[in-house]
């Protein structure tokens, strides 16, 4: 029926095709004059998000009959993957509102809820954020401090979050807590007494997104705001993960893309002892690793994409993505800064942004120690049984 | 106010396959190229949106607007992305690249409007493949319609169109009455280029054609798409331009240095011989 040429790995459907044809014109025309500006400034584009909310972005795994436009995973990897290719770092805190609270809580959250916090956070209104990590515990989730207790029919907590992608701007927030030493999840409003978020942390890359700490001291949360059932929490965060996991594996090719690009580009014109540096075997083991290394990740991502989503659970492939990609992403940028020399240290040709930006996917969404600790227990289980 | 947007596709410049032609010039060889909407024809499909709409309103349509292309089934990817953008339905008229000609389309779209008695026709000033230019004008010749070409800017009046047009040293405006074939130029994409009625004067669009919002990707497959042979539409189906030979443009010589202005000056004379 339609050219092969159009229906790949990366593009399952004529609906992938479209929406990538869109995301790749929007960040070629509207995402990457921006991003020099905010990433220097530190400062989250409000403009900008308004923007992905009218091109019905942030909802895209909802369904459309709640108000989204029904996509799967694969779609939310491909925006994640051509965001990235201008800017991580609004990219990310497009993540932490689109997937870490808007997924999240459409999966976790009952009709009601849905009717009375949907419509803000799909049109732009409403920033959101996912509080999971905390100040001494990252990994360890199960070691989390943040308390839960019931006072007549509301909850009262009490805890600390820290390194929360977009808390300092967020107006809602998806809160796990211990309930009688189980987790459970919480939507908490800015507006809701006892809930604070001091200031913005100051990091290395991704800078065009804000991260910082959300403090619950005594804060009181009603009822209907529990998301779920008493001790859901744990299987909200572990599918979600998965999710979370898969676009950040692709920023990482996001990222990758494009330094390939800067650093084919870049030694294709640039001399060195009378001839293109491209004729150097130092720059050539640059340039061809660095594309077979990222058309690897990009197998892998897609494929894992292809077989995972609410309803076909897949962590060991979410695990093996972001393990394999991440590295990917941090190595290509650097070979792009090595390729460039002295250019590439400088902020014109980008990839120094793209490089501290890319160092944040080894760590944020799960460690690489963490996904081999997940990969190792989980290959042992099946092999086990 | 219903409007029918002639589209067609392109091979895409910024595909790493290109056009090929064989040693022996017979014909140009397509396999395995991607393709694109002609640039030209976007901006008539986002013209046609800007006319049907209050531009502070865009996901509501004031009318119709109707999208038509000819050629083989997977051209239907680029009618479905013109309904996501926000076209409201589609026709493919079946046929191959190598069974056209700029006539037999005008003949053809000339059926498809007597059938759907549309206010206006528009399309690109050209495709940038064959870059003949000569669609709108046969068709409205055909047609026995007024005619308005290369439009820059145009402006929805109750019973016709003013349409500017941009010549040496100014704008040409030509007000014509429906139904009529007009034509856009790039710079009818401008933010201030194309006023329906509804649309107040003030607003400005974005630069450029719009993106598909996601949920009308989505929905794009809803759209209606009909299909119809060449033969329903065109009595005779001949051809009337028979390609004789194709040829690549020579490559590019390399450049050479210059020592300082007198030689260049002398070059220029005596062997470009431009001087």
């Amino acid at each position: 029926m339609a050219s092969s040429a159009l229906f790949t790995l990366e593009n399952p459907t004529e609906e992938h095709h479209m929406l990538r044809q869109m995301v790749r014109g929007f960040t070629r025309d509207v995402v990457e004059p921006q991003a020099e500006e905010f990433n220097r400034r530190a400062e989250f584009n409000r403009a900008l998000f308004k923007q992905c909310a009218e091109l019905g972005l942030l909802g895209l795994t909802v369904p459309a009959e709640d108000g989204g436009a029904g996509m799967d995973l694969l779609g939310a990897v491909l925006v994640h993957h051509e965001l990235s290719r201008s800017d991580p770092g609004f990219t990310l805190g497009y993540l932490a509102h689109a997937i870490l609270f808007v997924n999240n809580f459409y999966h976790a959250a009952n009709a009601e809820q849905r009717a009375r916090f949907l419509p803000g956070v799909l049109d732009g209104t409403r920033i959101g954020c996912m509080g999971m990590t905390e100040p001494g515990v990252g990994t360890d989730v199960m070691g989390m401090g943040t308390t839960a207790v019931r006072d007549g029919s509301d909850y009262v907590l009490n805890g600390q979050k820290a390194l929360i992608t977009n808390a300092p701007e967020a107006d809602i927030f998806l809160i796990y807590a211990k309930l009688d030493g189980r987790m459970t999840t919480f939507v908490l409003e800015r507006d809701f007494e006892g809930l604070s978020t001091p200031g913005k942390t100051p990091k290395m890359g991704m800078r065009a997104s804000s991260l910082g700490e959300v403090i619950m001291e005594n804060c009181r949360v009603p009822a209907a705001n529990l998301l779920g059932e008493e001790g859901g929490g744990l299987v909200h965060m572990m599918r979600n993960l998965e999710a979370e996991r898969l676009t950040l594996s692709a920023m990482s090719l996001g990222i990758a893309d494009r330094c390939i690009e800067i650093m084919i580009q870049y030694a294709h014109e640039r001399q060195a002892f009378g001839r293109s540096i491209t004729q150097l075997g130092q720059i050539q083991r640059y340039i061809a690793e660095s594309y077979a290394q990222t058309e690897a990740a990009r197998a892998l991502i897609y494929t894992v994409a292809r077989d995972c989503g609410p309803g076909k659970r897949n962590r060991i492939g979410t695990d093996a993505a972001k393990l394999f990609a991440a590295p990917v992403g941090k190595q290509v940028a650097d070979n792009a800064m090595q390729v460039l020399g002295g250019w590439g240290y400088c902020d014109e040709f980008k990839v120094e942004r793209f490089l501290r930006d890319a160092k944040l996917l080894e760590i944020g969404g799960g460690t690489l120690e963490a996904h081999q600790k997940n990969l190792t227990k989980d290959l042992v289980k099946a092999r086990a049984q | 106010m219903k409007i029918l947007v002639a589209l067609k596709r392109v091979a895409d410049p910024d595909n790493a396959n290109k056009v090929k032609i064989p040693a022996d010039g017979s014909t140009i060889d397509t396999a395995g190229l991607e393709f694109k909407p002609n640039p030209f024809d976007e901006y008539a499909l986002e013209t046609a949106l800007r006319l049907t709409e209050d531009g502070t309103k865009p996901k509501v349509r004031d009318g119709e607007v109707i999208v038509v292309t000819f050629g083989p089934a997977d051209t239907e990817s680029t009618l479905r992305a013109a309904l996501a953008t926000g076209a409201d339905r589609a026709i493919r008229v079946d046929a191959n690249d190598d069974q056209l000609d700029g006539l037999l389309v005008a003949k053809g779209l000339k059926t498809l409007v007597a059938e759907e008695k549309p206010d206006i026709v528009l399309m690109g000033k050209q495709a940038v493949d064959g870059d003949t230019n000569q669609v709108g004008q046969a068709l409205a010749e055909l047609l026995d319609w007024p005619m308005a070409t290369f439009a820059a800017t145009i402006e929805e009046q109750e019973d016709g169109l003013v349409v500017g047009r941009e010549v040496d040293g100014g704008v040409l405006e030509l007000s014509i009455k429906y139904p009529a074939v007009v034509t856009v130029d790039l710079r009818i994409v401008s933010p201030s280029s194309v006023y329906s009625t509804k649309t107040d004067r003030s607003f400005k669009y974005n630069e450029g054609v719009r993106f598909s919002p996601l949920p009308a990707i989505m929905q794009a497959r809803r759209k209606p798409l009909d299909t119809k042979s060449l033969a329903d539409l065109v009595d005779d189906t001949g051809l009337k331009i028979n390609y004789l030979r194709f040829e690549a443009p020579p490559a590019r010589l390399a450049g050479v240095k210059v020592a300082d202005a007198a030689e260049l000056v002398d070059k220029l004379k005596n062997e470009a011989k431009v001087l």
